[in-house]
């Protein structure tokens, strides 16, 4: 096929395209970026480009006045290449990215900013099979016959056939905006040409047509939107295979720790907007990373599929999320429908689909049917819980029978956000620490990035190459846990005052010195504080008691519990013992607990491999009832006898009690 | 048809107190005051044993207080300025059978005195009264761990309960009431959660949960009363379980809540209806005293002499 030679001016970026592709497409594969609000459509003229040299096919359109078409100006989406081409790209045309003041941009990213970082990709605990692979876009190469006197049907119906025979899609759609380049199209790649068909609402929609044979290049992107961190995962969509997993904080921080904060800012003025830009500025973001990384045309990305809670979904969409929090706490959409990725203003092929879990209520969103969806609850006949530890702590107890689902407000704390030195579970964190009782001596392991093999050959993570950067959350449960065992703490939280060179009185309160300046990565030694300490006792006792509560509401106790899945951010290595003896955990048989990761993430990728996964996301989402813990009257109560470590109930905790922990 | 008593089988018992050593202790108390120890509800002779009888003490200060009503102050008239003469005066004119030492005047913002100086006058008054003593501190929490400490050391081995010992500042009285063979009062917000913790911890220190007594924090009539009663309630209910971290005895600072009440110190001019004051305070103390005893309160520290003889006929007339 032929090849054209197109340079963007200023950026002086040059791209080799087939013919036939659109201006904005190139623009695109070239890492040009162009205003496009409506995906392609020829709707909103925010993609005009003046054409300086070169041959191009164009619609007609009103969005160039007949003055800016005497000076060569152009819809970069209506047009198509014909020849090599020059084309400049006028600044207002240029993605409003870069528009921000420095000040917003500082006030955007103030204390939180980090770059996203590689982050190990959540398995499923399903295995991957046990769904039919179908994900939300998949690509068809086609060599259509040419129409003759015999054959005549339209170029459209000849399409439709050609699929046909191929798949069973009773139903399909196509954008008049793909009908009106059909023709040309269809011509110019001597009839050959891939199809991107998108799963859209129970229909099939034809999303793109590309020249040549493209399908090959086909891959989507799954999401979990948390309140504190963002994670994402490039699939490829042909073979499944997950490419790069990346996870960053949400940017959105600075404008609030908690969804209600942000529910708030809001309703100022511009406030859904900036909390709205901060979110998909972040996924853009990381987005561009992955793509770039693993070399992939931004063109060929044609869905994401994303998890969050109901507000991170209403925020995304930029949907206003005000009556969230009013009373009877109603979302405006839990089931929101597969859209077009730009409509939301995520950057990936400018057709692409975007498609959310559905969510449960209010405050329980997308993310926990998605977790639902890969720990397989809905499935078995044994009672099982769900605890997603993040900065709202969501928990499902159930079977196949019944779904039961409550949330509590726990606090950023465990995904290393609002303690004085939390980190992400992300290389240079301490996530295991050991003390031992007498000189308080310190040992501790940081996530390192090396990897090597071990003696049976199975994959094992060196540990403890990089310095210490952070605590990330599994480290704040060890050092808890283990200065408790040392003696070294009360139950109540606070630090015995002792002469030893860890401990002191910092700024914060008394603090527990960790690794000091000299062993670490760090500009200033590594601490934990009695205002840390006070934050974790906040949050594990949220989640206990919200547990708990569950358990006591449906009539139950925790010894009818099979299996415990523990998901969350934190990474998947948590110390049982240790989880158990600061009362994050009831204390149960040990095997009983399965500790998943990011079950969200996991569960939003088999969405977007597969649409009978996202059928049964929609089967759970109707299916798990919500229990509102703030008007249990019993639930205050159970939460400030969780604010003790263990508990204040010890027989609760018969492992710490007998000694054994 | 005769009906038959449901009878309720408890596991647990509070635990007893010992208030006060004698010369055969090595004290020089000339008796033991002994609280606690209930296997029943208040007074549900028939469910369990409820060996020791609710005891009042005389609350008197280290200075003389400045906002106590008139109809209260008359009561202690020419007393109150000397603390040794208004605490021989309960025990000799009010048969006092214990005192409760407010050492208020320690409070930076009242006469802040010393430690030594509170130390002082905690060894003189015991040399002018025998009964056995409670001593609270002036509710600084800075101050009152430079000053119960020493006044700890100065009634070592009178077996005294100290108070009070709170959430976030009870090491230091605990270490204090440890090394010198007293009991504590650990004080929670209205909160049975927090009372448990603080019974935790405070016996982490080392020190046996069989000294402890629980403050709750109590409402006077009127003014949260029934909030008090329901958390006595639910910490007796636990204890009788088996629950040994909140079978503590209770005290109750009957007289400080009741005194605070508009309707216990309004005079009659101000409001006709109410009827006069000489009355009203008494009873309004009384009352909130025998609701409390009802929850399960151990010791009443109350203020009108009046009120205390009407509540001592009541616990008499209960514990028949």
């Amino acid at each position: 096929m032929e090849k054209f030679k197109i340079t963007f001016y200023p950026d002086n970026k040059t791209i080799e395209v087939e013919k036939g592709k659109n201006i904005l497409s190139a623009a695109i594969s070239a890492g040009v970026y162009i205003n496009s609000s409506c995906g392609g459509d020829g709707v909103c003229g925010r993609c005009k480009v003046i054409l300086k040299k070169g041959q191009v096919i164009t619609q007609p359109t009103g969005r160039i006045s007949l003055d800016e078409r005497k000076k060569g100006f152009y819809l970069a989406c209506l047009t198509t290449i014909q020849s090599d081409l020059d084309v400049e790209v006028p600044s207002e045309s240029r993605l409003d990215l870069e528009k921000l003041s420095p000040e917003e941009i500082d006030l955007r990213l103030k204390g939180l900013y980090s770059e996203s970082e590689e982050v190990e990709p959540p398995e499923s605990i399903l295995g991957e099979e046990i769904f039919v692979h179908s994900p939300l876009a998949t690509k068809l190469y086609l060599e259509l016959p040419p129409p003759d006197l015999e054959d005549k049907i339209s170029d459209l119906e000849r399409l439709y056939r050609q699929i046909r025979r191929i798949q069973d899609i009773p139903i399909m759609q196509t954008g008049l905006s793909n009908i009106r380049r059909l023709g040309e199209l269809l011509r110019a790649s001597d009839w050959k040409i891939t199809l991107t068909l998108g799963k859209r609402n129970g229909t099939t929609e034809l999303v793109l047509i590309e020249p040549g044979n493209t399908s090959h290049k086909n891959f989507g992107l799954a999401f979990d939107i948390g309140t504190t961190t963002i994670s994402g995962q490039l699939v490829d969509l042909n073979t499944k295979k997950v490419l790069g997993t990346k996870a960053t904080y949400n940017k959105q921080a600075s404008f609030g720790s908690d969804i209600i904060t942000r529910i708030i800012y809001a309703q100022e003025q511009d406030g859904l907007e900036k909390l709205h830009h901060a979110v998909i500025d972040g996924m853009n973001q990381m987005i561009q990373e992955l793509i770039h990384e693993h070399n992939i045309d931004l063109n060929d990305v044609n869905c994401i599929l994303c998890a969050g809670n109901t507000t991170m979904v209403h925020l995304l969409l930029r949907v206003d999320p005000t009556y969230i929090r009013r009373q009877p706490y109603v979302p405006v959409a839990n089931f929101v429908p597969t859209i077009r990725a730009s409509e939301a203003g995520i950057k990936i092929n400018p057709r692409g689909l975007l498609s959310c879990v559905p969510g449960i209520s209010s405050y329980v969103g997308g993310d926990v049917t998605a977790g639902v969806l890969s720990c397989g609850l809905d499935s078995t006949e044994d009672l099982s819980i769900l605890i997603d530890i993040g900065t709202n702590g969501e928990i499902v107890l159930g079977n196949r029978d019944f779904l039961i689902s409550a949330s509590a407000s726990a606090g950023p704390a465990f995904e290393g956000s609002g303690v004085s030195c939390g980190m992400r579970s992300s290389r240079g964190a301490i996530q295991k620490v050991k003390i031992t009782p007498g000189d308080f001596q310190v040992t501790y392991n940081t996530i390192g990035t090396s990897t090597a093999l071990s003696a049976d050959g199975e994959r094992s993570r060196t540990i403890g190459e990089a310095k210490p950067h952070g605590i990330c959350g599994s480290g704040y449960i060890d050092i808890i846990a283990q200065v408790l065992r040392a003696g070294l703490l009360d139950k109540n939280g606070k630090i015995k005052m002792l002469k030893h060179r860890r401990i002191r009185d910092g700024e914060y309160g008394r603090e527990f010195v960790l690794a000091f300046k000299e062993e670490t990565d760090s500009t200033s030694d590594i601490v934990i504080t009695e205002v840390d300490i006070e934050n974790i006792k906040r949050a594990k006792a949220a989640i206990y008691s919200a547990t708990a509560a569950l358990v006591k509401y449906m009539a139950l106790d925790f010894s009818k519990i099979k299996k415990i899945f523990i998901a969350g951010g934190f990474g998947t290595c948590i110390d049982t013992d240790n989880a158990i003896s600061i009362g994050l955990l009831p204390d149960l048989d040990r095997s009983k607990f399965i500790f998943v990761g990011n079950s969200s993430l996991a569960g939003a990728r088999a969405i977007l491999l597969s649409y009978e996964a996202m059928k049964q996301a929609n089967e759970i989402a109707k299916k798990i009832t919500y229990f509102e813990l703030s008007v249990e009257p019993g639930y205050m109560d159970e939460y400030m006898a969780a604010l003790f470590f263990p508990h204040t109930d010890l027989s609760k905790f018969p492992s710490t009690k007998e000694g054994r922990l | 048809m005769a009906g038959e008593l449901m009878l309720e089988k408890w596991s647990g018992a509070v635990s007893v107190i010992n208030i006060g050593s004698t010369k055969e202790e090595g004290g020089t108390r000339s008796r033991v005051i002994q609280v606690g120890g209930e296997a029943a509800l208040p007074f549900l002779f028939q469910e369990g044993v409820i060996p020791h009888k609710p005891v009042i003490a005389f609350e008197i200060w280290d200075t003389a207080p400045a906002d106590w009503p008139q109809e209260l102050t008359k009561s202690y008239a020419g007393v109150l300025a000397n603390p040794f003469v208004w605490a021989q005066m309960c025990v000799k004119e009010y048969k006092a059978e214990l005192l409760c030492i407010k050492l208020q005047g320690a409070h930076p913002d009242f006469t802040d005195k010393s430690p030594d100086e509170e130390a002082k006058f905690i060894s003189q008054l015991l040399k002018k009264v025998d009964v056995p003593l409670i001593i609270l501190g002036c509710g600084d929490d800075t101050k009152d761990n430079l000053v119960l400490p020493a006044c700890c050391e100065a009634a070592k081995g009178e077996r005294c309960l100290v108070g009070s010992a709170v959430q976030d500042n009870y090491k230091t009285l605990t270490a204090a009431v440890l090394a010198d063979g007293h009991n504590i009062i650990a004080e929670s917000p209205i909160d049975i959660n927090i009372a448990k913790q603080l019974n935790i911890l405070i016996s982490d220190m080392g020190l046996p949960l069989e000294r402890i007594v629980i403050n709750p924090t109590i409402g006077a009539l009127g003014y949260g009363l029934e909030y008090a009663y329901s958390i006595m309630e639910r910490a007796r209910l636990a204890a009788l379980a088996g629950d040994k971290t909140v079978a503590s005895p209770f005290i109750c600072l009957v007289g400080q809540e009741s005194w605070r009440a508009k309707e216990a110190k309004a005079l009659m001019n101000e409001f006709p209806t109410w009827g006069p004051e000489s009355e009203r305070g008494a009873i309004w103390e009384a009352v909130t005293a025998t609701a409390l005893i009802q929850a399960g309160a151990d010791i009443l520290v109350m203020r009108h002499p009046r009120a205390i003889e009407k509540v001592n006929k009541y616990i008499e007339e209960l514990m028949k």
